[in-house]
């Protein structure tokens, strides 16, 4: 005789509590993969820009050609600079292509020279004094070390993050809510047996491992089920070419996988706490 | 030893179904609990297996105040005290043999340890045919006896009985009256509660009548 044969649980109604937790553990799965893609891509462009700055002269301030050269001077004599190359004609073309075309006008247009700038991010050079030492000499050209949209990517990652984190709590709290309430049905409907168990000579915690036990296999098969269709729903939403193409670098991390172990852990302890503590609860008030 | 020293019960606001009780039955001692209908003998019992604490008074189980012991404690004297209920209490989903293992089951006992004991008990109340029988298929009778089963069968020291010989044939009722003797004579306190003053007054054993308040050893109930 198994111990948790001695209350008589229905396979139907554990096998429906199974599906909401299967659900929650789905949206859990896409929360964190969300969570750990934003972040990814966000170090990837603070990481890729931040040994970069750029130095734009702006092509209604009059004689660019000289300007660049004053500028190069600037910069090559400041402290924290690895080297500063001029873009192109062409290259500062290909960076307009995406919002112009392939348009052979493109080289009449007034476009502003654009100074590529290595910095050495162990000593990143102060930006104001450059700032400052460009307005000096060369009115019009602005050092750009891209800190506003480092900002910027920084906060996104930890908005998303935040949200994962908002979306975690809201499915850990409506796998408790399940399993509280499924606890407690349960307890009402066998209180007959449970009031034997007791007179039997079993303790409040006794009880409480019938159910733990029960709620274990539970919150696993839910955990497993539910973390099967997110790697699916993954795998398949990474294999659409139009998402793709729209978010070439929304990767998810090379321990992305630890996801699923981690979220069916998770829902499985969760299962088991909350009807130990409301079984527990439940029978200490008198029930 | 069992004592009630000026013990009172009653359900909630309601009347007192017991009143300024006053006994001690002895280790190892066979006592008759009687009374008419209503007179309070399955509350009494109901005290003794701790499903409910004294409205007045003191009791005293294994040398302690029952009103002190914690749920745990409760748990831990509920297996030193075998209860055959007047509805059995049987669990319908689980056999014969496994409702009379459920006190070994529910104290940590393995299975292999203690399958020869149940079998033997069962032998023993004359259901060794019936083992793998859930209680829905069993008779009135046959229940009494899986319920007697299951009280005896981790070794208690104190055997609580209500109306055990009420749904069975006097043959039969003879037969568990002699099961309880048996189970006396090897040192187990029994507290015996019935209406049937026949077989009380052909017994020899003390009794406590809870109509009158009295007692056939001397004692005031």
């Amino acid at each position: 005789m198994r111990r948790s044969s001695l209350i008589p649980f229905k396979a139907g109604g554990g096998f429906l509590m199974a599906l909401i937790v299967a659900a929650m553990a789905f949206l859990a799965c896409f929360a964190l993969g969300g969570a750990l893609g934003a972040s990814k891509l966000a170090n990837a462009w603070t990481e890729g820009l931040s040994g970069a700055a750029t130095v734009r002269i702006g092509a209604e301030d009059g004689a660019p050609e000289q300007q660049l050269g004053i500028v190069l001077d600037i910069l090559k004599s400041s402290e924290g600079v690895i080297d500063a190359v001029p873009l192109t004609t062409d290259e500062v073309a290909a960076l307009l292509k995406p919002w112009f075309g392939a348009t052979p006008e493109l080289a009449d247009l007034p476009a502003p020279a654009i100074v590529a700038v290595t910095i050495d991010p162990l000593n990143e050079p102060d930006t104001a004094i450059i700032q400052a030492r460009l307005d000096g000499a060369a009115a019009g050209a602005v050092y750009d070390d891209h800190g506003e949209w480092r900002g910027r990517a920084a906060s996104a990652a930890h908005a998303v993050r935040s949200v994962a984190i908002g979306a975690l709590i809201v499915c850990a709290f409506a796998i408790a809510s399940v399993v509280i309430l499924t606890v407690r049905t349960g307890l009402s409907a066998h209180k007959e047996n449970i009031a034997t168990l007791r007179l039997a000579g079993a303790e409040d915690r006794y009880v409480a491992g019938l159910y733990q036990s029960r709620y274990f296999w539970l919150g696993l098969l839910g955990g497993v089920l539910g973390c099967l269709l997110a790697f699916a729903a993954m795998i398949g939403f990474d294999a659409m070419p139009t998402v793709s193409r729209a978010l070439p670098a929304l990767e998810l991390p090379t321990y992305w996988w630890l996801v699923f172990p981690g979220v069916i852990l998770f829902v499985v302890i969760l299962c088991i706490l909350a009807a130990r503590f409301t079984v527990l609860g439940t029978l200490r008030r008198g029930a | 030893m069992i004592l009630f020293e000026n013990v009172g019960f009653r359900y909630g606001r309601g009347p007192d179904i017991l009143q300024g009780l006053n006994f001690e039955i002895p280790d190892g001692e066979f006592t008759f609990i009687t009374g008419a209908s209503g007179a309070g003998k399955s509350s009494l019992l109901r005290l003794l297996y701790l499903d409910d604490l004294p409205t007045a008074g003191k009791i005293s189980l294994f040398e302690r105040d029952v009103a002190t012991l914690t749920r745990d404690e409760i748990a831990w004297f509920r297996r030193r005290i075998g209860v055959v209920f007047q509805d059995f209490r049987l669990l319908d989903h689980l056999t014969a043999a496994e409702n009379v293992a459920l006190p070994l089951k529910v104290a940590g006992a393995r299975e292999a340890a203690y399958r020869d004991n149940v079998a033997e008990m069962l032998h023993w109340v004359g259901l060794g045919e019936q083992m793998n029988v859930r209680p829905p298929h069993l008779s009135g009778g046959e229940k009494q006896r899986v319920a007697i089963a299951r009280a005896v069968v981790a070794s208690p020291d104190i055997i609580l009985a209500d109306e055990p010989t009420g749904s069975v044939d006097p043959e039969m009722a003879e037969r568990i009256m002699q099961l309880f003797l048996e189970m006396n004579r090897l040192g187990k306190t029994i507290v015996f509660a019935t209406h049937d003053l026949e077989m009380v007054n052909r017994s020899k054993q003390p009794r406590i009548d809870l109509s009158t308040k009295t007692t056939n050893n001397g004692m005031a109930a």
